[in-house]
């Protein structure tokens, strides 16, 4: 009978020790200084970019290193890896506004790489030490629902002054800033093309046509599409939103539109830094900017690569003068100020 | 925690002296050390993150602060007022409506109770943010009610609609634990009382409510704390209307101002343990308690009284369903609001990412189901019966994850277990260990409860025939338990399967789940995916708490189908 006590209490023991020991296993990927076996080696990585499952399964037929990845919000992502001081949670930081990435640079997060592919990327697309590189440009756009632009008897607005507008009071929904790499451009693009003064000034006055500030970056387009809001600040087209067969249409801002380079990274203390290096060249090469481009419209950074036909009229639009180094620099700043603004 | 396991045992023989009269032998030695081991891991997953972020919130850049808590009194009172306000105002109507469904179930004349029943165990099966979903697909501006049916375009956003889903969510749990100490009271005392010359509204409202006391007031507590705690609702349909609970959140994934976040957090705690003192004197005081379930009630209800009840419970049952049936719907119809016929095309789009995810769950959730409520049993059985030293202090500890909104243990996880001698961050384990540790009040309270209902000479005869310790535990009070333990693992199955608050902190590449998955997909604003995975969890959970209660309580089976579903009950009026 003392027998069974013990089993009883082993199985007890085991069993904690069978859930701390279940993930130790993924960290099997020393880098060896010749020619790396990488094939069959795991990527982690945390994601904001549309279309990820097809482009990673282009880049595992590809290379042969397989991927794991959580989606988060880029505001998300920074909080992650300032939490967990630079202990290492995953390899690659993949896509969102690129102010976090600066911003976690600065903090010492980021690992330096300049890939033998960033030859071909315009030099205002990628910081210079190689701490982050664009993939592709991000363009924000306001997604309009026209059934509710009739209901409400006005135009399809064109301009960032259109949505003052009395009757889009309550109908313009934007995303929080402090989490949504979108938002932020938004706030930094209008601080930075209008000055500090008058672009403050303009906020006030969008802040009366908000409701609310949506907490996550792409709830906007969606309540846009759904009819809840009438127009809604996004990062995209909405392509997705229109093959749906919701009522919407996309418009470049005209006088001025907030643009950012969408960067990839290689976080600090990565356990896969070959397989990252990896990573980050393929994304860069032809045949990668080719694969995101059609897998998620967006232009790509890469010189001699056509943008995607959804997205023609970015030649026509006018794109805002934004330095991402003062945007980055000064993001927690600009957010606090903004948060004591707006937030209550 | 292998540490703490092995050097304990020799440590604690003085202390045995007095408790084991009988037999001071192997077994017992086990007995202890099986007690430490369970009482330092408490300490460490539970006490250990409460005082890092505790800590957190006092200490700024090494030196010791209250501007955390200065600027929440004096700028952002508003926020403390909202959740207050939100909280009481949604325990209340959640207590009154789930009191009602409770006398429907326990004392009305009409049909259908078990039906409304089994809807209660159904909505304990709601994956987040899924009511608040289903309310803009329904009472949107462009809501299939009120726009497509009523013609309405009215502004969904805002306090009242956080208050509306709150109440009626937090209702069935509410109906569930009340039930459970209705059925326990004596009857006898209604007789009596209609003997005398009540009618049955003055017995109602006279003997029945007040003996059940201690059932809404246990309520109240839960839902007040679970309402405090809350911040998916008023992030998808609060508006611009933001409570602690929010605010904390956006402090935490987007300013990452983490002192703010624990100071906010440690500000939730006080309001619910304010209830916590309060329910344990209602308690104390009360003294109800007819251990054996009593026949059914004799108490004969008014005519006008039976259908009241009857209509409140319907709507409330209607409204709950119809959410069901939305989220249903939402995961056929091709594009909702726009194209409302039946399509397969999300159930198609299905990726493997999201597959991976959905099976991930399952074994997170049947881990810490089983860990868990084994772990609980063994506390019980220690703190009730055993009354190892120190056990009333064990005993609260165990009960302070309920009283913890689910985000802040998050990040306490987060600040406690991200260095070394405990960096656990990025792995599965700590994902288990936060559920398991978060469930366990529930299980140690629903085993307590049968404990104090098993009289000790049951083991004591065993013991007298020459059992030894483990065997009395095993062969008397084990089967016993039973349906404690089917409880707590069907509720920390259950709530491991729609967690979301306190484990989106410790997500890593690898380690996703299927509500991450869902909160990604509503994010992108994809209902259909969303709705699809919501019915996943929706009907997994349900088909293996349906099958795990039968393999539980299938020696059972020829018994009355009520009392299969009483097991439900006294646990979760268990939780105290």
């Amino acid at each position: 009978m003392k027998k069974k006590a013990l089993i009883f209490l082993m199985i007890l023991m085991l069993a904690f020790t069978v859930v701390g020991c279940g993930e130790d296993n993924t960290a099997d990927t020393q880098p060896t200084s010749e020619q790396p076996k990488l094939e069959g080696t795991t990527l982690k990585l945390f994601v904001a970019y549309d279309g990820e499952d097809e482009i990673f399964k282009a880049f595992t037929e590809d290379t042969g290193i397989k991927i794991e990845y959580l989606d988060m919000s880029s505001g998300e992502v920074l909080a992650r890896i300032r939490a967990e001081q630079g202990k290492p949670l995953g390899d690659i930081w993949f896509g969102g506004g690129v102010d976090s990435f600066i911003a976690a640079k600065n903090d010492g997060l980021l690992e330096a790489y300049v890939s033998p592919e960033a030859e071909f990327i315009p030099a205002q697309y990628k910081d210079k030490e190689g701490y982050w590189t664009g993939i592709s440009l991000v363009t924000v756009n306001f997604i309009v629902n026209t059934d509710r632009c009739k209901e409400l008897g006005v135009d399809i607005p064109q301009t960032w002054t259109d949505l003052l507008a009395p009757q889009f009071k309550g109908e313009i929904l934007m995303s929080n800033p402090s989490i949504s790499g979108t938002a932020y451009t938004i706030l930094s693009g209008l601080l930075q093309s209008m000055g500090e003064e008058e672009g403050w000034a303009y906020m006030d006055k969008l802040n009366e046509q908000i409701p609310f500030y949506a907490k996550r970056g792409s709830e906007p387009p969606q309540k846009a599409a759904m009819g809840e809001v009438t127009v809604g600040l996004a990062p995209d087209t909405g392509e997705a939103l229109k093959a749906e067969g919701y009522p919407i249409v996309s418009v470049f801002p005209q006088d001025g539109t907030p643009w950012w380079p969408s960067p990839v990274a290689i976080l600090k203390g990565a356990e896969n830094l070959e397989g990252a290096k990896v990573f980050v060249d393929w994304c860069l090469s032809e045949k990668g900017q080719k694969i995101l481009r059609d897998n998620c419209p967006r232009v790509p950074v890469r010189k001699g690569i056509e943008p995607p036909e959804c997205l023609a009229g970015i030649k026509e639009a006018k794109l805002q003068d934004i330095d991402f180094e003062v945007a980055g620099n000064e993001r927690d700043t600009t957010v606090e100020q903004w948060q004591e603004k707006y937030a209550q | 925690m292998n540490n703490g396991r092995k050097n304990t045992p020799n440590k604690l023989m003085p202390l045995q002296k007095g408790i084991f009269t009988r037999d001071i032998s192997f077994s017992n030695l086990i007995a202890s050390s099986v007690y430490i081991t369970l009482a330092v891991s408490v300490a460490v997953f539970i006490i250990w993150p409460t005082i890092a972020i505790l800590m957190e919130s006092v200490y700024y850049d090494g030196q010791f602060t209250l501007t955390q808590y200065i600027s929440l009194f004096t700028e952002n009172q508003q926020l403390l007022l909202n959740s207050i306000w939100v909280s009481t105002l949604s325990t209340f109507l959640a207590v009154v409506l789930g009191l009602i469904v409770a006398l429907f179930i326990s004392h009305s004349a009409n049909r259908g109770k078990k039906t409304v029943f089994a809807v209660l165990l159904l909505t304990l099966i709601s994956p987040p943010f899924v009511s608040a979903l289903s309310y803009i697909m329904l009472f949107g501006r462009r809501g299939i009610i009120t726009y497509n049916l009523l013609g309405l375009n009215i502004n969904p956003y805002g306090w009242h609609g956080v208050v509306l889903l709150q109440s009626i969510g937090h209702a069935s749990i509410a109906a569930l634990i009340i039930l459970g100490v209705l059925r326990g009271i004596d009857k006898s005392l209604e007789q009596a009382s209609l003997d005398l010359g009540a009618n049955s509204l003055q017995t109602l409202l006279k003997i029945t409510i007040p003996l059940a006391k201690p059932g809404i007031v246990a309520a109240a507590l839960i839902c007040f704390v679970q309402s405090l705690a809350d911040f998916g609702t008023p992030v998808i349909i609060g508006g611009n209307f933001t409570v602690l609970a929010t605010e904390a959140y956006l402090n935490v994934i987007g300013l990452y101002n983490l002192p703010r976040a624990a100071a906010m957090g440690t500000l939730l705690l006080i309001p619910a343990l304010i209830m916590f003192i309060i329910y344990r004197n209602v308690v104390k005081n009360s003294q109800y308690f007819s251990v054996r379930q009593s026949n059914e009630s004799t108490l004969v209800l008014s005519k006008w009284l039976n259908i009241i009840l009857g209509v409140i419970t319907w709507s409330f049952v209607a409204f709950q369903l119809i959410q069901y049936i939305t989220i249903l719907w939402g995961a056929f119809a091709r594009t909702w609001g726009v194209d409302f016929s039946l399509s397969l095309k999300h159930i198609n789009a299905l990726g493997s990412s999201q597959i991976a995810s959905f099976v991930r769950s399952l074994e997170y959730s049947f881990l810490a189901a089983l860990i868990g409520s084994l772990i609980g049993l063994i506390l019980a059985y220690m703190i009730e019966r055993k009354k190892f030293p120190g056990y009333q202090i064990l005993d609260f500890m165990v009960t302070l994850p309920y009283m913890i909104p689910g985000p802040f243990l998050g990040i306490a996880y987060v600040l406690a277990f991200h260095d070394y001698p405990l960096l656990l961050t990025g792995t599965a384990f700590i994902v288990v260990v936060n559920c398991i540790y978060r469930q366990l009040p529930i299980g140690t309270k629903a085993a307590t409860t049968v404990l104090t209902q098993l009289n000790p000479e049951i083991e004591y005869g065993a013991r007298d025939l020459g059992a030894s310790e483990i065997h009395a535990f095993k062969d008397v009070v084990l089967p016993a338990l039973k349906p404690a333990f089917l409880i707590s693992f069907i509720n920390t199955f259950t709530t491991t399967m729609i967690t979301i608050g306190a484990i989106i902190f410790l997500m890593v590449p690898g380690s996703e789940v299927a509500t991450v998955q869902m909160f990604n997909a509503i994010k992108t604003g994809d209902i259909g995916l969303s709705a699809v995975i919501a019915n996943m969890i929706i009907i997994a959970t349900l088909g293996i708490n349906l099958a795990f209660s039968y393999f539980i309580l299938r020696p059972a089976r020829h018994k009355d189908t009520m009392e299969k579903e009483m097991a439900y009950v006294p646990a979760i009026e268990g939780i105290k």
